[in-house]
Parts: C-alpha cells; structure tokens; sequence
C-alpha cells in the first residue's frame, strides 16, 4: 500500500490549543484531576444551537487542521474529500443525557454520525464516509483504510477525525478505570493525500514509542495516534520510516511509514500549532 | 462476474440471520416470500408512555440452548444467533481460517446503548458500563468466534450493515485477512424506541412503503452476518459477490437525507463505478424502504434518474414492513434478501403495499413473489448524520 502524506493536522485537547500545548509529563500536569475538559469551542450559537459538544470540536478540529495547512475551508468542500471519523466514547455523553434527562439531547445528535455529519455539513463534505468505533486501534485501521482509498482514486484527499469528550461521564470512568492517566479530551484531524512511501500495518505489535506519547497527552482513546504523527512531525522529514502503534481492545496494530520518500509530516509546518 | 480490472470481487460464501420472523436463512427466505408479519406489540420493555409500541421484536432467541459464557447483552446474543447460523453452514466453529486471519467487521447504529441504560439505572458493575461502548458487541461476537483478526465496528447509522460489508471486502482486498465475518445488528430497547417516538417517525399503521396511504416506520431488531472470502479461497458453493460499494456523505442534514437524494444518487454511481458496471446491468433493487414521508419520494426520484428509462421496468422491493427497520442490520439482511432472490428466482413482494402511489413511477412487487432470476442487484440504504449506502451484488446460479 501506498503511504499517503500528511498534508495538515489539526489538534485541540484539554491541555490547550495545539500540540505546543502539551506538557512534558500529563499525569503531573493533571494534578490528581480525573479529567482534563476542553469545554466549547466558541463557534455559532444559533447554527450549531442543538449541537452536543463531541459535534462542536469535530467542527472545530477541522477548522484547525484548515489553520495548519493555510488553507482555506473551500479546499476540502466537494465530493473528492473522503472524511472517517473515529470515536471510542465521544456519543457517551449524549448518550447518557437522553437516558437520564429526556428532552435534553435532539435524539440524533445521540448517534456518533451526528459529529462526521456537522463537519460534512460546515464544510461542505459529499465524499466517501466512514465512522469507526474504537480506541487508536480504530485511529490507524481509519488510516490505512483512507490509503486504500487514495490508492483506488476513489478521493483525492481523507480527512481522518478523531474525537474523544469525557467531562459528562467522568463519574462512570471513575467506575471502571484504575490507569493513573489522566482522561484527556482531545479532538484531531489529519489531512491525508496520495504519497509515494510504503505503508505497513502489523497486528499484534505495539511498541513504537506509544509511552511516550502517552505520557505527554494522556488517556485520549482514539486521538493518541493523531497525537503520535503530529509530535514526529519535526523528525520525519526525509526520513523512515515511522511507526505509530496503538493498543485497544485487545488488539495491538503498529503503522508503518516507510520507504525512500516518507511522506509524514510532508507540508506539515513546523510549530505551527 | 463483473468487476473493474483488478478488483476482484469478493465473494459472499455464507450468510446468517437472526430476526423477527426467523432465525437462520432458509426460514427468513420463507417468511419473506410468505408474506410473515414479524411486527408485534413490544413485551421486553415497558412502552406504554410512548405513541407506538410495536415493533420486530425476537420474543425468544432459539438457537443457542446454553448462554454459558456470552456476555448477557441482548446486541451480543442476537449477533451470536446470527453466526451460529452461519457456522453452521460453513462446518462450525471453530472457522476453517487460521483464527488469526480472520476479521470481524459489524455495522451498528446503537451499539451497546442498552447496557448503558442499565448501568445507569442502577446495574453497577463495571462489566455492564464497559459493554456500554458501542464496540462491544463486536468483540464479544471475535470471542465467541474464536477469531483473532482485526475487529471493526461500523456506526454509519441505518446504514452501518451495508458499510459493513464494503469494509470488509477492503480488508480483503489488502490483505489484511483471509476471511471476514461482515454484517450489522440492532437491538430494541427504550433507548431508540423513546428516540424515534420524540421524532414522530412511527407509525401507528402497518409499514407501508412506496403506497399512497404510507405514514411512518417501525423499528424492529435483528442481526445479519455474511462470510466474505476472495475469489480463489472460497470454494465451489457460494452465495454471490459484492461487486462494489460506497458509502457517502450528503453534508445536508443530522437526520434527514438531502432533499433531492443527492447523497445516495452518487452513492449508487460511486458503488457501480466500482462494480465496473452501468446501471443497465441492475436487474432489482432493494429499497431503503422505510414508508416514511421523507424517505420513499426522494429514493424513487433517485432510481427514477439512476435506472432512466428502465424505471418502471426494474423491480423495487422493500423487506422492512415484515421485520420493522432493524437499523444496522438493514442493509446486510437486504443484501442477504437480494443473493437469495438470485438463488431461488423469486422476488419478495413489499407487504402492506396496496395502494402505489402513482407519483413514484417506479416498479414495486407487491402481493406475491415475483418470478424473476435476478443477476444483478442494488441495495440502498440511509442512515442518520447523511450517511447514504449502496452495494451492487451479482447472486450465484443455483
């Protein structure tokens, strides 16, 4: 498989806007906090009035991989932008909303295609469409699938979006995890297009520098790999290859980039964010 | 067999079914081309405060005598109802796969949303809240395969079974495993019933699509599973092919498709173009097909303009009246329903459609089952977020 480039990544987590924004050590940058909110972004109230919040950073995820690419939103617009959207947990708190609170969630936006929906329709989005439920396994199954579809010319550009909001549910992961990482909400968006490198994806490994990836973020469920290809993006240039793994579920994958000409981080600004 | 030069098509060795009207293929075949009505006062829950309580309901899940061991999560026992019937047909469990190879892909709309209403309702356990996430179901469906391969959820809404099937075929195409348990499910629970009663799409009627007097849907529940294999490892008996699929965005509405069906138009081209055919070549389509005001006049206009001339001459069906829209197992128990129709030269009439409406100019079997050998089959489907599906299968000779 062809490996695509990573044109331009949008991050936006807890910690603040951008990767810049990261702390060298997030279970100490947490302060014993559970979890580290985004709150809203500050978009149209009235046009996004029904609009839970894992739609709103979806949008605003966009926005800011738009930011890091200096482009303009009519760039991606059309039927040739191909958008997967991944998600572990991010509907939970709809989800939860409309079982204890009836009347306070539009019963669509309970479904994780509310969020790849209002991008598609902020931006303008009639291409291929795909959602996957999952950690960062998911994130990196979402990219080789986006490659498959580059190398089919089936798009000429994949947006893969990976949102992830915890702040609603924080009593119920207080039930059920024992990690020490701080839950950290995070929303990214990579812009992917056709590259000339190799792309493998191995199952049943996951040691590329996931801890230290890790240990900067924090818990992010399907945002981590985003989190990985962003934090390299000041060593891939010219060189491979890089691999970014992930484990969920069980399941371990590792992506590789490789090849004479990696792609990652190809028009990708350096400290952009 | 028709595909665009090399794109092999994937083929479809075995299908399992777990649905109101039947639990393995040969008696949902039956019931379809018997006119069975799979709706029913719901029981399982109580629905007394909501405008409409009848759906498809499964009242008894009757494949599996021993629950030992599997998750009590009604989404994870209605996808292992649905593969014991498939296994069944492919020599059981364990697969003939190298577990390792084989991945589980299954298209959902709600996930394991009940075992959240139960948590929060005062199931404490971690288990339940765990097997709340909407990728539950699937894992618990690789465990009880035995399976070890890449394990996908789908959540393209209504349309998540057909999405499914597209996937799963990719993974294939990749090389990324030898077989693929593709597929959807969707259980009834307060959850959705309460969410589509607030949106007023039930109907207090009996589903009607394509007629004059259609006012609304029902939900109903089920699981569909298809094993997907290439070409040269499937073996001399088969189901049929996918030929091509797509699933697109229409960037319209959250919840409502885009009014001219834009969105499942360039979904049908898209998955054609993939299939390396024109839409010449399709001999039936199953309809989305839900019988709600928004749905049936904007997919009639799209077949209208996608089939030209040949609108009033290609059969159109809809299965949802005889087991409610089952959300992500529509489209796999759809396409299921179109390989069959190949198999047995019969096409399932829409029941409940007494009266066309005029207006659609399309050719919707209606009373009894067509004679008809279909070659060439599309399945559309649309799911809530825009998202607009369509599968081109060819069915294998008898």
């Amino acid at each position: 498989m062809n490996a695509p480039i990573v044109r331009a990544l949008g991050w936006r987590s807890g910690w603040g806007p951008g990767l810049g924004a990261l702390p060298e050590d997030a279970r100490r940058a947490a302060a014993g906090r559970p979890v580290v909110s985004l709150g809203r972004p500050a978009l149209d109230e009235e046009r996004f009035r029904r609009a839970t919040r894992d739609c709103l950073w979806a949008v605003a995820a966009v926005g800011a991989m738009l930011e890091d690419a200096g482009a303009r939103r009519e760039a991606i617009a059309g039927a040739r932008t191909a958008l997967i959207y991944v998600t572990a947990a991010a509907y939970g708190p709809s989800n939860r909303a409309f079982i204890e609170r009836p009347g306070a969630v539009y019963f669509p936006y309970t479904a994780p295609a509310a969020a790849p929906a209002e991008v598609a329709i902020e931006y303008g989005l009639t291409g291929p469409l795909t959602i996957f439920i999952g950690g960062g396994v998911s994130t990196l199954r979402a990219i080789w699938h986006a490659a498959g579809l580059l190398a089919g010319a089936t798009c000429d550009r994949v947006l893969v979006l990976a949102v992830e909001i915890f702040d609603e549910c924080a009593d119920l992961y207080a039930r059920v995890r024992s990690g020490e990482d701080p839950l950290v909400e995070a929303a990214g968006c990579a812009w992917l297009e056709r590259g000339t490198g190799t792309l493998a994806l191995e199952e049943g490994v996951a040691t590329a520098g996931r801890d230290d990836v890790r240990r900067r973020v924090g818990e992010t469920f399907s945002c981590e790999p985003l989190a990985a290809l962003g934090l390299r993006r000041s060593v891939v240039a010219g060189a491979g290859p890089i691999a970014v793994s992930a484990r969920w579920g069980g399941e371990e994958v590792t992506l590789i980039w490789g090849g004479p000409t990696s792609g990652v981080g190809a028009g990708m600004r350096e400290g952009s964010e | 067999m028709t595909a665009v030069p090399g794109r092999e098509p994937t083929v479809v060795v075995a299908a399992g079914v777990c649905t109101a009207v039947a639990q393995d293929v040969d008696s949902f075949w039956s019931a379809l081309v018997t006119g069975a009505d799979g709706i029913s006062p719901i029981e399982r829950f109580p629905v007394s405060d909501l405008r409409v309580g009848r759906g498809g309901e499964i009242k008894t899940l009757t494949r599996i005598d021993d629950w030992t061991g599997i998750p009590d999560c009604r989404a994870t026992r209605l996808l292992v109802s649905a593969a014991d019937d498939l296994c069944g047909q492919v020599g059981g469990r364990p697969l003939p796969v190298d577990p390792r190879r084989v991945a589980v892909v299954v298209g959902t709309a709600l996930g394991g949303v009940e075992e959240g209403e139960r948590a929060l309702s005062g199931d404490r356990s971690g288990k339940r809240l765990r097997g709340a996430l909407y990728d539950a179901p699937a894992r618990n469906l690789a465990r009880w395969l035995g399976v070890r391969g890449p394990v996908l959820t789908v959540a393209t809404a209504c349309a998540a079974g057909g999405t499914a099937i597209g996937v799963g075929a990719d993974l294939l195409r990749h090389g990324q495993a030898d077989a693929v348990i593709a597929g959807g499910y969707d259980i009834l629970c307060r959850f959705v019933m309460r969410g589509f009663d607030v949106l007023r799409a039930l109907t207090r009627d009996r589903v009607r699509p394509f007629d004059r007097r259609r006012s609304g849907l029902l939900l109903g529940e089920g699981a569909a599973l298809v094993m997907l294999r290439r070409r040269a490892e499937a073996g001399p008996r088969v189901l049929g092919h996918v030929l091509g699929y797509a699933t697109i965005s229409d960037g319209s509405h959250v919840s409502a498709p885009h009014p001219e069906g834009r969105g499942l138009e360039h979904a049908i081209h898209v998955a054609l173009g993939e299939a390396g055919i024109g839409p010449d070549r399709i001999d039936f389509v199953s309809a989305h097909g839900t019988a709600t005001a928004l749905n049936d006049p904007i997919e009639s206009g799209v077949l209208m303009r996608v089939l030209g001339a040949r609108a009033s001459a290609v059969p159109v069906n809809s299965i949802k009246p005889v087991i409610g829209h089952t959300m992500g197992a529509a489209a796999t128990l759809e396409a299921i329903m179109c390989l069959l129709a190949s198999r047995h030269g019969l096409i399932p009439p829409t029941l409940n459609l007494d009266d066309p409406d005029p207006t659609f100019g399309i050719d919707c079997v209606r009373g009894a089952p067509r004679v008809a050998r279909p070659r060439i089959s599309l399945s559309t489907c649309l799911g809530f977020g825009g998202c607009n599906g369509a599968l081109v299968l060819e069915g294998a000779p008898p």
